[in-house]
């Protein structure tokens, strides 16, 4: 009976929302319309160039078309080497005027020195394809010049390298430090936090503003209500979440190497594929997520049932507002220090547990003991909060009028 | 369940907001299975009193009882429960609404979705099953508001207001709604400031006025007992035989007058001295007093349709004292 009409609640919520334009356009249109965005033009583009990225490399060095071809090959040309002779352009002019290639580039001694090369083209190639062509041709007269003087310049042009080596051993097992990931997933989780948390807020309005309140919490408990809403948008930010997910994924899975072949100068989105979380970290963001959500949204709906509009309750929210932006101010300081006293001690406050913890794990190595009692400090003030909650929720949700002051917000909590 | 006559009770009831008293020392029963009627004007305390019957606040004084118990949930879903600010879930089709009104008392979906439709059908929203309440007239919203009160076909149905904006044919129909229900057995308790209607329906009335409750009995009876000998005449001749020791006073009225007898006398003598003295009587009416003078005579003119009154009792102050 009691589950009964939560479940009413839960299932009433969820398929309201799910209904909605909102969540239809946020959730399925969105990532749909971002992918068609980029893969359809780079579709259209591979079929159109395919010819135009057929490039002949006439190298009069001898030296240089080993060292480009495999750059020239990952941006998305198909390449051949012409021997140097003397009718060699004209011939080639015949070729991209037949069609069977889309242009050539001259290397020769001066491209050596200088860097400088020519290429013909029957279109003009966009200023980044230029632009990719001309640095992987500079660097290779580069690197060529640097080995005469017996010199690595491909691993030292390529950034060098750090090696750490773990003095205490613990964690060298965990990711290696992401800072793009660690950074942009606070972010998201912050994000994603507050709008399921206003969400539960909004959703204790409703009762308010079209007036149901009385028949509702005349046939059951206020806290079951609660219960019913928070568990509802919790279910709605899990659908919406796991589209968004597995919707970047295939993105990243098919989509991208669709994308880098038909549209080189992007090749560079390969490296943030190989930057993703592994399906670790995404459980963990998960996790964060969902225990994030439960205390920001109970204290929400506490917000909520205080409020009689969406603009007052807007207003009201100010302070719960702090405790989610306070984490977003410190999470660079927490990347950057992710093992520090503060760091650790900040991520182990419930409150900001979900967005600095986060960026520690991501970051750094974290001990899995840290990130387990986290977990279990979370639970305890989702407890806690659950509990002040429903109280507030109990008194609050029949009231209109005046917001209650500090006081009287106690007085409700130790009568509720 | 079944170990009282009453459906409801309230014993030496207080409510105060602030200073005020909203409702005052309020002793009141509805025995099971009669329509009971709750009279005054607005702001004397009536919604007050059905917010305590339904748990939604809470009395500072005395005691409510709920089919003989605390008006806990697990009672409060055995009442059908339509409040005087009436809302619906405006984005919800009307079939889900009133199945999800349902369902959160208990109704299975299934269940919940066979009445709604059998009781759209007999108020001729058939067509608007499917479509969002919100597109819905205010005089069809208040009838899906009434499926989703009924819908779990409660043992005791508490209406506040219930007619208020409707036009008189919906009257018509819900009036007979509610009379099919306590033909059935259902206990009624509705409140009005209605006079006409509530000596239409009610068995019983509870009449109050300033937050005190003025009577409270079974409206025949009360009829009777008010019957204070009023006479509507009409005559032809002389007026001499108006007088005689039964008749306390006349008053001239519209189209003749209206003799006002004493206590214990018969009109049947003064009916056949008017036929001896040989006046042609062209009417001799015995008129029942109605239910808005028995509550003018009995909590003074000024308590009906008094324009000083505080209007509706508004939920926030209520619930601030309430807690």
């Amino acid at each position: 009976m009691m589950w009964m009409n939560v479940w009413a609640v839960i299932r009433r919520e969820y398929l309201q929302r799910v209904r909605s334009k909102w969540f239809i356009g946020a959730t399925i249109l969105a990532p749909v319309i971002m992918t068609a965005l980029i893969v359809v033009p780079a579709y259209f583009a591979s079929e159109g160039e395919r010819s135009a990225r057929d490039l002949a490399i006439v190298d009069g060095t001898n030296v240089l078309y080993e060292r480009v071809a495999d750059e020239f090959v990952e941006g998305g040309w198909t390449v051949h080497e012409e021997r140097w002779r003397a009718d060699v352009v004209t011939e080639l002019r015949q070729a991209a005027a037949d069609g069977s290639i889309g242009g050539f580039v001259m290397l020769d001694q001066l491209t050596l020195e200088t860097g400088e090369a020519i290429m013909y083209a029957t279109d003009r190639p966009s200023p980044i394809r230029q632009l990719t062509m001309r640095s992987t041709i500079a660097r290779a007269a580069l690197e060529y010049q640097l080995e005469q003087r017996g010199v690595d310049a491909r691993a030292m042009l390529a950034g060098g390298e750090l090696r750490i080596e773990m003095l205490s051993g613990e964690g060298s097992q965990l990711d290696d430090p992401a800072f793009g990931v660690a950074y942009l997933g606070a972010f998201f989780l912050y994000m994603v936090i507050l709008l399921y948390a206003v969400s539960v807020m909004r959703a204790t309005l409703e009762e308010k503003t079209s007036r149901m309140v009385e028949v509702i919490i005349s046939s059951m408990k206020p806290w079951h209500l609660m219960l019913g809403k928070i568990l509802g948008v919790g279910a709605v930010s899990l659908t919406q979440l796991t589209i968004w997910l597995l919707a970047g994924a295939l993105m990243f899975v098919s989509g991208l190497p669709m994308l880098i072949s038909a549209r080189p100068e992007m090749a560079l989105l390969a490296g943030v594929a190989e930057a993703l979380p592994g399906p670790r970290l995404v459980l963990l963001f998960v996790g964060f997520f969902v225990f994030g959500f439960f205390m920001y949204a109970g204290l929400h709906a506490a917000v909520g049932a205080m409020c009689n509009s969406d603009e007052e309750a807007q207003q009201a929210q100010f302070p719960i507002l702090m405790l989610l932006v306070v984490p977003i101010i410190m999470v660079l300081n927490v990347i950057q220090d992710p093992m520090s006293p503060l760091a650790t001690g900040l991520s182990l406050f419930p409150l900001f547990t979900p967005i600095l913890m986060w960026a520690r794990v991501a970051s750094g190595a974290v001990p899995a003991w840290q990130i387990g009692l986290s977990f279990v400090i979370m639970a305890l003030a989702i407890v806690a909060i659950a509990w002040l909650a429903g109280r507030i929720y109990k008194v609050g949700i029949l009231m209109a009028g005046k917001r209650p002051t500090l006081p009287e917000l106690y007085r409700w909590i130790r009568v509720g | 369940m079944g170990d009282t006559g009453f459906a409801v009770r309230l014993d030496g009831v207080t409510k105060r907001f602030g200073k005020r008293n909203a409702v005052d020392s309020f002793d009141f029963e509805v025995p099971r299975g009669t329509i009971c009627g709750l009279l005054g004007p607005n702001g004397s305390g009536k919604t007050t009193t059905i917010r305590m019957i339904m748990g939604i606040l809470h009395p500072d004084e005395g005691s409510v009882s709920l089919f003989g118990s605390d008006p806990d949930v697990t009672r409060r879903t055995k009442v059908g429960y339509l409040p005087e600010e009436r809302g619906v879930y405006k984005k919800m089709k009307c079939l889900e609404f009133v199945t999800f009104l349902g369902e959160i008392r208990g109704i299975r979906r299934g269940e919940g979705r066979k009445r709604g439709l059998e009781w759209l059908e007999r108020l001729g929203l058939t067509d608007w099953a499917d479509k969002r309440v919100e597109d819905l007239s205010k005089g069809m919203q208040q009838k899906i508001q009434f499926i989703g009160t009924v819908l779990h076909e409660p043992e005791l149905l508490i209406l506040d207001e219930p007619f208020s904006g409707l036009d008189p044919i919906n009257q018509d129909v819900l009036e007979e709604i509610v009379r099919d229900f306590h033909a059935k057995g259902t206990t009624i308790l509705f409140s009005t400031h209605l006079m006409d209607q509530a000596e239409r329906l009610c068995e019983r009335v509870c009449l109050i006025s300033d937050s005190k409750k003025v009577l409270d009995a079974d409206l025949r009876e009360l009829k009777a007992s008010e019957r204070k000998g009023v006479v509507a005449i009409e005559f032809e001749g002389p007026d001499a035989w108006l007088q005689g020791p039964e008749i306390d006073r006349v008053e001239a009225v519209k189209g003749g007058f209206h003799l006002i007898l004493r206590d214990g006398a018969d009109h049947q003598t003064i009916l056949r001295r008017g036929v001896q003295s040989g006046v042609r009587i062209l009417r001799f009416d015995l008129v029942e007093p109605r239910l808005h003078e028995i509550f003018v005579r009995h909590a003074g003119a000024g308590a009906v349709g008094s324009s000083g009154m505080p209007t509706g009792t508004k939920l926030g102050t209520a619930a601030a004292g309430g807690a």
